[in-house]
This record gives C-alpha cells, sequence and structure tokens, in this order.
C-alpha cells in the first residue's frame, strides 16, 4: 500500500477511512465482505486513474455502526462520502459483497457512475447456481474456498492461530449478519437493476467456489448490455489470483 | 422463601443412544444428524426421565428445573413449557422451574401467556429463567444473533408489561408492535412468577438481572468467576435500589451420593466424562455466531477455550466447577462450605448427568434427599445469618 495515502473523515458519525492514490479520471474501488485481500492488487490502476478505496463502516480500519442493517444504510454512507470527497461522477469497481454494493448504488444513482465494473458480485438470487451462504462455514474452511491456489491467499494469513486475525474476521462476519443473517438476499434488488446503463464489465473465475460462475449469464440477463469475461482457473478473488482480470477492468474503464 | 435452605433437582433430558461413529463429530449440537433419533427410544427415555423428576417432588426436593435445548444429543427439551406442563399435575409440592425458553425463539406475548398458563395450573408453582439462548441456539433458529441482546431486552419489556400493566396497553419498539397487548390469562403470583436471568456472567446480562430486581442463573462458569458475578449483581442491583435475597442466587453444582466415596466416583465419573466431552461438544463456531459476542468476549472466550483443551481431568474439573460427588457427610459439608462461599441458601442440583441409568438417579436422588438435605437444614441457620449481612 506504499502508494497509497490514508484519510480518516467521518461521515455522519462514522469513521471512515479512505486509501486514494494516482492521478487522472477516479475510480471507486468496494471491497468484499473480508478485508484480508488487501488493495495492492489495484497499484496498476494507479497509472492512469485516481483510484480511491474506502473501508466500508464495519470492515478493516473503518468504525462500527451497529444501526447498518441493510445494504440501503450503505449506499446512504457513501452519497456523503461522496459528497464529502466532492466526487460527482467517478467510475465504480466493487468486488462480491463490494459489487452488489456498487449495483445497487450504480441502479439507484445511475447518473453519477461512468463505467461499472462487477467482480464476482454478490446479491443475484439465483436458485440454479446459488451462490454459497459463507456465514455457515466454519471461518477455518473459509480462506480455502475463496482462491484456486491457495498459495496466493497464504501469504495474506497468519502462520499460527492468531486471537487478533479472527477478531477481525469475527468483527467482519457480524457486520454481515447484520445484514444478511436472516435475510440472505432481497428480491427487490434485482427488481431494479435494469436502471443500470452505464457501460458494465462483469468479472469472474470459472473456479469460483463462492459465487458460481453460472450467475455471470444471469446478471446479463439484468444488464443486457453488460460485457463478461470469465478466467480459466481462478477462484472468487479472481483479481488476487488473474493480473489479467485486474488489466481488462483497467481497459474496459479507459 | 428466602428462609430455609432449598434444593432443586435439575435434569437435561439427554438423548443418550449416540452412534458408535459418534466422536467423528465435532459437535453434537446443531448440525449431528437428527437421523440419529429413534422416536422409539426418545418415547422410553421421556417417560423414565418424568419419573425422575416427579421422584425428586416426592423425596422432598423444593424444585424441580427443566430448560430448553435445540438440535442436539445434550436435552430433549425443544420445548420445556410442555415438560412443564407434564409435571404440573404429577407433582404436589415442588416448584416448577422452567429455566427456561430464550424470549428470542417465542412471540413475547405468547410466552407470557403460556407461563401464565403453568402458573395458573399449578397455583403459584412456577419459576422462570429468562436466558439469551446458547450461541448454537441461534444457528437452530431464525434470529439475528448480531441483535439479540437488544431484542432480549425488549421482549422481556413486552412480557413484563403484559403481566404487570391492566391490559389492554400498546407496545411500539424496534422489534415489535402491539396494539393490544391484553394477555389472558394472567399469572397466579403477583405481580409475576419469580424470575432470573440466566447467563455466564457477562457484564450485559447482569446489568439487565440488576436493573430488574431479578436473580441470575450462572451456568458453565467456574467457582472463581460464579463468585464474582454474585458480588457484581449483588453491587449493581444496590445501585438500582435492589437488594438481593440468597435464594435469588441459586448455585449450580453437579452433586452424586453413595455409600463410599469410592463407590461415589466409580458410579459417577464416567458419566460426567461423557457429559463433558460428549453431551456438551461442540464448535468454535456454534457457540459464537456472528455479532452473538462482541470481539473482546470473543477473545477472552477463545483464550479460555484453549486453556480447556486437553483430556478430561476429574480432579482439575472439580476444581474448577462445583461438583460434589461422595459420601452424604461428604457432599453436605461441600454444599454447606460452597453456599456460605457464595452466600446463597438455594442449591441448583444436577442429580442426573449423560447416559447414568435410571437406578443410579434414583440412587442419587434417594441418598441426597435422605442423608444430604437434612445435614443441611439442620445447619442452615448460621450459614443464612451469613448470607444475609
Amino acid at each position: 500500500m506504499a502508494k497509497f495515502e490514508r484519510e480518516t473523515y467521518t461521515i455522519d458519525g462514522v469513521k471512515t477511512v479512505v486509501y486514494s492514490a494516482g492521478s487522472g479520471e477516479p475510480v471507486v474501488f468496494f471491497h468484499g465482505a473480508g478485508t484480508v485481500d488487501g488493495f495492492d492488487f489495484a497499484e496498476p490502476w494507479t497509472e492512469k486513474y485516481r483510484v480511491i478505496v474506502p473501508y466500508h463502516p464495519g470492515f478493516g480500519e473503518s468504525g462500527d455502526d451497529a444501526s447498518f442493517t441493510e445494504m440501503h444504510d450503505y449506499v446512504m454512507h457513501y452519497l456523503e462520502l461522496f459528497d464529502t470527497l466532492r466526487l460527482d461522477r467517478f467510475n465504480l469497481v466493487g468486488l462480491s459483497l463490494g459489487g452488489y454494493l456498487a449495483a445497487k448504488f450504480a441502479s439507484e444513482h445511475a447518473h453519477r457512475v461512468k463505467r461499472l465494473a462487477l467482480i464476482a458480485p454478490a446479491g443475484m438470487i439465483d436458485a440454479m447456481h446459488p451462490m454459497l451462504d459463507i456465514l455457515a462455514v466454519p471461518g477455518e474452511q473459509v480462506p480455502g474456498l475463496l482462491v484456486s491456489d491457495f498459495e496466493v491467499l497464504k501469504k495474506r494469513l497468519p502462520e499460527k492461530p492468531d486471537l487478533d486475525f479472527m477478531a477481525d474476521r469475527y468483527r467482519e462476519a457480524t457486520t454481515v449478519a447484520r445484514l444478511f443473517w436472516e435475510r440472505p438476499g432481497d428480491p427487490k434488488f434485482m427488481r431494479y437493476l435494469h436502471r443500470i446503463k452505464m457501460p458494465t464489465l462483469i468479472v469472474w473465475g470459472d473456479e469460483d467456489k463462492v459465487i458460481p460462475v453460472g450467475q455471470a449469464q444471469t446478471w446479463r440477463k439484468f444488464i443486457p448490455n453488460a460485457d463478461v469475461r470469465i478466467f480459466k482457473g481462478a477462484g472468487h478473488l479472481v483479481h488476487l489470483e488473474r493480473r489479467e482480470a485486474v488489466d481488462e477492468v483497467a481497459r474496459f474503464l479507459s | 422463601m428466602s428462609g430455609a435452605m432449598r434444593f432443586n433437582s435439575m435434569h437435561f433430558m439427554p438423548y443418550v443412544y449416540l452412534p458408535d461413529h459418534h466422536k467423528d463429530y465435532k459437535s453434537l449440537w446443531v448440525s449431528f444428524p437428527n437421523k440419529y433419533y429413534d422416536p422409539e427410544k426418545g418415547h422410553e427415555l421421556y417417560n423414565r426421565y418424568l419419573k425422575e423428576l416427579v421422584l425428586a417432588d416426592q423425596l422432598g426436593f423444593d424444585a424441580l428445573v427443566v430448560n430448553e435445548h435445540h438440535n442436539t444429543v445434550y436435552s430433549m427439551m425443544a420445548t420445556p413449557n410442555l415438560i412443564a406442563a407434564a409435571l404440573v399435575p404429577q407433582t404436589k409440592n415442588a416448584r416448577i422451574c422452567v429455566w427456561g425458553t430464550p424470549p428470542n425463539f417465542m412471540l413475547p406475548n405468547r410466552l407470557a401467556e403460556e407461563y401464565a398458563i403453568l402458573d395458573v395450573m399449578s397455583k403459584g408453582r412456577l419459576e422462570i429463567a429468562l436466558p439469551l439462548g446458547t450461541g448454537m441456539e441461534y444457528w437452530a433458529n431464525p434470529v439475528n444473533p448480531a441483535t439479540a441482546r437488544e431484542k432480549f431486552k425488549e421482549s422481556l419489556k413486552i412480557m413484563l408489561q403484559a403481566w404487570t400493566e391492566d391490559g389492554p396497553t400498546t407496545h411500539y419498539g424496534q422489534f415489535y408492535t402491539y396494539r393490544f397487548l391484553n394477555p389472558w390469562p394472567r399469572p397466579y403470583q403477583k405481580p409475576h412468577p419469580p424470575c432470573y436471568v440466566v447467563g455466564t456472567g457477562s457484564p450485559e446480562t447482569i446489568e439487565i438481572a440488576a436493573e430488574l430486581g431479578f436473580g441470575y442463573a450462572s451456568v458453565f462458569v467456574t467457582q472463581q468467576r460464579a463468585h464474582e458475578l454474585n458480588e457484581n449483581l449483588r453491587q449493581r442491583a444496590a445501585h438500582y435500589g435492589h437488594t438481593l435475597r440468597p435464594d435469588q442466587l441459586p448455585l449450580l453444582t453437579f452433586v452424586y451420593v453413595a455409600e463410599t466415596q469410592e463407590r461415589a466416583e466409580q458410579e459417577y465419573i464416567g458419566h460426567l466424562q461423557r457429559f463433558f466431552e460428549d453431551f456438551a461438544r461442540t464448535s468454535p463456531q456454534f457457540l459464537a455466531p456472528p455479532g452473538y459476542l462482541s470481539t473482546d468476549q470473543l477473545k477472552v472466550r477463545a483464550a479460555m477455550a484453549d486453556k480447556l483443551h486437553g483430556g478430561f481431568d476429574f480432579a482439575a474439573i472439580s476444581k474448577s466447577f462445583f461438583i460434589a460427588v461422595g459420601t452424604p457427610d461428604k457432599v453436605a459439608n461441600q454444599l454447606g462450605e460452597w453456599s456460605r462461599w457464595m452466600k446463597t441458601n438455594h442449591i441448583n442440583c444436577v442429580t442426573h448427568v449423560a447416559d447414568m441409568p435410571h437406578w443410579k438417579t434414583v440412587k442419587n436422588l434417594t441418598l441426597f434427599a435422605e442423608d444430604v438435605m437434612p445435614r443441611l437444614r439442620t445447619r442452615a441457620a448460621p450459614a443464612l445469618r451469613t448470607a444475609a449481612e
């Protein structure tokens, strides 16, 4: 993260940490439900863009707000943050849970999103290709499900059981539970996806064990003009496993 | 009720027919397949366990305690009010303690109604405890562990309002809306049956009990922690203007009585070992669903769990928990000592554990009632003066 600058904002009472680097057109990245994967994968984007990476409330370095009980609370949070950052119109990239959030933000505030890239996005209710209910998976099994090649993730995990690491993951799982424990899916989310008219790219690894790659085509049914790029041999964290996926997003944004 | 020594007989009603390969399962809770439940064996067990509870009433135990767990061999009482209802007409004197249904898993008006029905049916013999529910129960019931504590507090408020205010009243809260809160019947006891909060002594549950002036039934905490918990609760209750009676702080004990120390240990320890190693066996994931604990509490408990790992050691576990095994004299002395130290006169005895057979349970109940209780009841006066100070 050497290239990134860290800023802290208070947004509606919630401590919000934002990393940014580079110059050019703004690109906002929404991370997924865990923050183990880090943000350094996004460094290549900083060569052409101003890359802005916030930690969502309840994740990573940002503060907690127990009143965030639905995705809409995050949309409102980001409206406030983007006003504070004077970001009017920008490119938006989201991964997994962040992809769900990015698509929701784009469907509600289409005029603010220039181009939208969704990397293995969550949020789709797809009976033919159901998402793994990761809340039901024992914590120690989760890392192995995120990637095809475990070596990619291994260096980001503690070598021995580590109470602080475990507590950080538990805190993020708590944030996810507040949103999804009782209702993992929101049918209304799909209902409004047709409002996404900006150029859209959908990226997936064909060995994704969390959200099956079959969902990529389901997304296209809701967003017909979206381009889909599938990367062979990659898992859910396709952005860590395939540099080409990161480059593909950069190409799409230009 | 705050005067004499009081003895409860508590039963978990476990399903004891574990398959031979059950050690292959990390947890006998939540996900342990229910294909291993045989209803014919379950039928025999219910009948047998009810007889053991009824016997405890006949032998002179002051109260019978049942409680609620889901998806597990540990307890067959997914709905303890049904068991309590079966006990009411079969028992005469003992108080019936449902300790209890987690209010989060029922509509609060309905739980208030069920308890009122039991209280009226039993002519005021009901006592209830209000647990948040173990982490495991939140995997079995469709209730969010991340908002469990807020919901629990709101449920309690509704139940107390239903019992103490003339209806119809209204409630507009975060989780529930009542336009006509007006349950029939109302409890026999006024203002309501004696209530305890159940827990492991987290600051949040202590505060709830202290504010309401309720008792507190601690479960699976070490001796030292139970002692601190009682002290904390007395202080916090005083802060809210409540003086807790000794009987509001029941002491959870595991008891087994036999003719000699050797025989008691020989007859009992294997069952206790299987209770801790098998019946209570579950995974860290099930113990702490997301949001059930604060991250600080999670770290404390994870560190504690590391210490508890390792084989079953009767001597060590007897020092950690309140486990009294031996001759009537030894058990009476032990309980007397603990009750003085804990400043309570209310002993909640687990009289059956794990796969203990019927004959041992009958023997334990009988020896305890005939040879332990009288020793402590006559000795109770000085202990209580200490407790009341």
